[in-house]
């Protein structure tokens, strides 16, 4: 597409040109993205790394085994701590984003009354520290519920997943607000128009459009969850973290915390960077052209 | 949809009434053929992690002693000291082994078993070239010690010490190690074990004269501690004692002989 060009010659009595301003929407090649100046200078130091370090540790006596041997050890059981973590993220996600549905489409009913309270209910958990909201659920929740005689176990890491969801609930509860109010007003005039009611015009016409809205966000919530779950490990969930910790304190080497550490965040970094990734392309593939 | 969020407050509601727990925990445990027991998995050589993900140590030794004298199975759910007693009075746990202190306050919360299974004192963990000789000398400095343990306050109160708290061992190791602190505040059947054990420790000292013995007991809920239950594991631990059981697991865990445990033998024996 051609765009006018800022004239050269200053004409006397010209008014300034406001050109359009424009971001670069193409997305980078792949190729870029996977080999900058970044990553490469990235993989060079995970190389020095992973190099100097055993060399080091090695210096301190021929007996102790190399940092490397050791994370390969613990892999199987960090790994079945970081498999309860993803648990974790999916429960909460899903739990949260049903409620959150919900109370989204509360938050724009007709009836002032409902509007108010789920709107109080949103800013309430949405403006709450997570961990303080992990640690009211862990802590106020009985292990166990007695309904109609049989007893219901309620492990650590449900009321981890409901402390979670609170927090989840309440930024869905936004988004779905956010793109319902987005949606055109023809939409429900015309709805009105072909017959439907209120609630089959919410149902039918507007949420199935709101959906392509809300999907970016909702997987960059589910991006940043993820990443939040450690935070169950100190109300007592066994996850990657505790699982780590007490790695650390088993094999009794102060050389392996940073090494552990990065280890971990590694796995975080594998899990969430495609999901990332995949969410900046479909905010490219539903961004508005205008 | 408004039906929706009233059945989820009415199942909250639900939750907070019926948290109630029922009266003789023996007679549950041995109905459900289970006991679940709290221990640490970051308290090496007490309680800790093998690679396999199994845990192992002194105190998974004698939860494995309470399950098998009681005929039930063994669940061991790992805690730290600012949630085990936390867990016990909720029902989450029925018996605390992990490494938890007898003091007065504690014993308002939960069930302290006498005898007393095991003991240790407060001491620092500190780099030679320090030179720290009384415990007057960490008025002021720097030392790390570990959320929740009990003696942080006295020794702040009596020394005044910078006191910095981390979460787990690793982290105050390794800020020990790289000079974040002169000194490390902890029990000394730890420190000494580490000190024997352990080459990265080979230019560290305990310094100090161990302070305020400390008596470790195993915990029931406090309203079990004159019952069946309770009765049953002070029994347990009374045998311990006795048949030199306790002795003989500390040596086997590569722990350095207790002069408690071989006192208490000598009483019960």
């Amino acid at each position: 597409m051609l765009y006018p060009t800022r004239p050269t010659v200053p004409v006397k009595g010209h008014l300034p040109v406001l050109l359009p301003m424009r971001s670069t929407g193409e997305p980078l090649p792949l190729t870029d993205r996977v080999f900058n100046l970044w990553t490469a200078a990235l993989l060079f130091v995970a190389c020095a790394v992973a190099l100097v370090t055993p060399a080091l540790a090695q210096q301190d006596g021929e007996s102790q085994r190399s940092i490397i041997e050791i994370l390969l050890e613990w892999t199987p059981t960090i790994g079945s701590g970081f498999a309860f973590n993803v648990l974790i993220s999916i429960c909460s996600m899903a739990v949260g984003t049903v409620l959150g549905v919900g109370l989204g489409i509360l938050q724009v009913s007709p009836l002032r009354f409902v509007r108010q309270v789920s709107w109080a209910i949103t800013q309430f958990f949405r403006n709450s520290p997570w961990l303080v909201l992990l640690f009211y659920c862990i802590l106020l929740i009985p292990f166990q519920i007695e309904i109609f005689g049989t007893e219901v176990p309620f492990p650590g890491w449900i009321k981890a997943v409901l402390g979670l969801s609170l927090p989840v609930m309440a930024y869905m509860s936004e988004y779905v607000r956010g793109a319902i109010m987005s949606i055109p007003e023809g939409q429900w005039e015309s709805a009105e128009s072909l017959g439907f009611n209120r609630a089959q015009t919410m149902r039918e016409i507007i949420l199935p459009q709101t959906v392509k809205r809300i999907l970016p966000s909702w997987m960059n919530l589910y991006a940043v969850l993820t990443m939040a779950t450690p935070l169950v490990s100190i109300v007592g969930v066994n996850d990657v973290m505790a699982l780590t910790r007490a790695a650390l304190s088993a094999e009794g080497r102060v050389d392996l915390l940073i090494p552990m550490y990065l280890y971990i965040l590694c796995w975080f970094f594998i899990y969430c960077y495609p999901i990332s990734a995949f969410t900046r392309r479909l905010e490219r593939k539903f961004s508005v052209q205008l | 949809m408004s039906r929706y969020i009233t059945t989820t407050l009415a199942s909250a509601a639900l939750a907070l009434v019926c948290g109630q727990v029922q009266a003789d925990q023996l007679e549950d445990i041995k109905e459900d053929g289970e006991i679940v027991v709290g221990v640490k998995q970051d308290y090496k050589p007490w309680g800790y992690l093998t690679s396999d993900g199994e845990l192992a140590g002194l105190e998974i030794d004698l939860a494995r002693d309470v399950a098998e004298r009681l005929g039930v199975e063994l669940e061991l759910v790992p805690v730290v000291a600012s949630n085990r007693m936390q867990f016990l009075s909720q029902g989450r746990i029925d018996l605390i082994i992990a490494t938890m202190g007898d003091n007065e306050d504690r014993r308002e919360v939960v069930g302290m078993i006498q005898p007393n299974y095991y003991a240790g004192g407060t001491n620092v963990l500190a780099p030679k070239s320090v030179g720290l000789e009384e415990w007057s000398d960490l008025e002021g400095r720097d030392v790390c010690a570990l959320q929740g343990s009990y003696y942080n306050k006295r020794v702040t109160q009596l020394y005044g010490p910078n006191l910095v708290a981390f979460a787990g061992i690793p982290e105050v190791t390794s800020a020990l190690q790289n000079g974040n602190c002169v000194a490390f505040l902890y029990d000394n059947t730890w420190i000494e074990s580490q000190l024997a054990s352990d080459e990265q420790w080979a230019d560290y000292e305990m310094p100090f004269e161990t302070e305020d013995p400390q008596a470790w007991s195993i915990a029931v809920p406090l309203e079990e501690l004159d019952g069946a239950y309770g009765e049953k594991m002070s029994e347990i631990v009374t045998d311990w004692h006795k048949t030199g059981f306790l002795i003989e697991r500390n040596e086997a865990n590569g722990i350095a002989p207790s002069p408690f445990l071989q006192e208490m033998h000598e009483k019960f024996k």
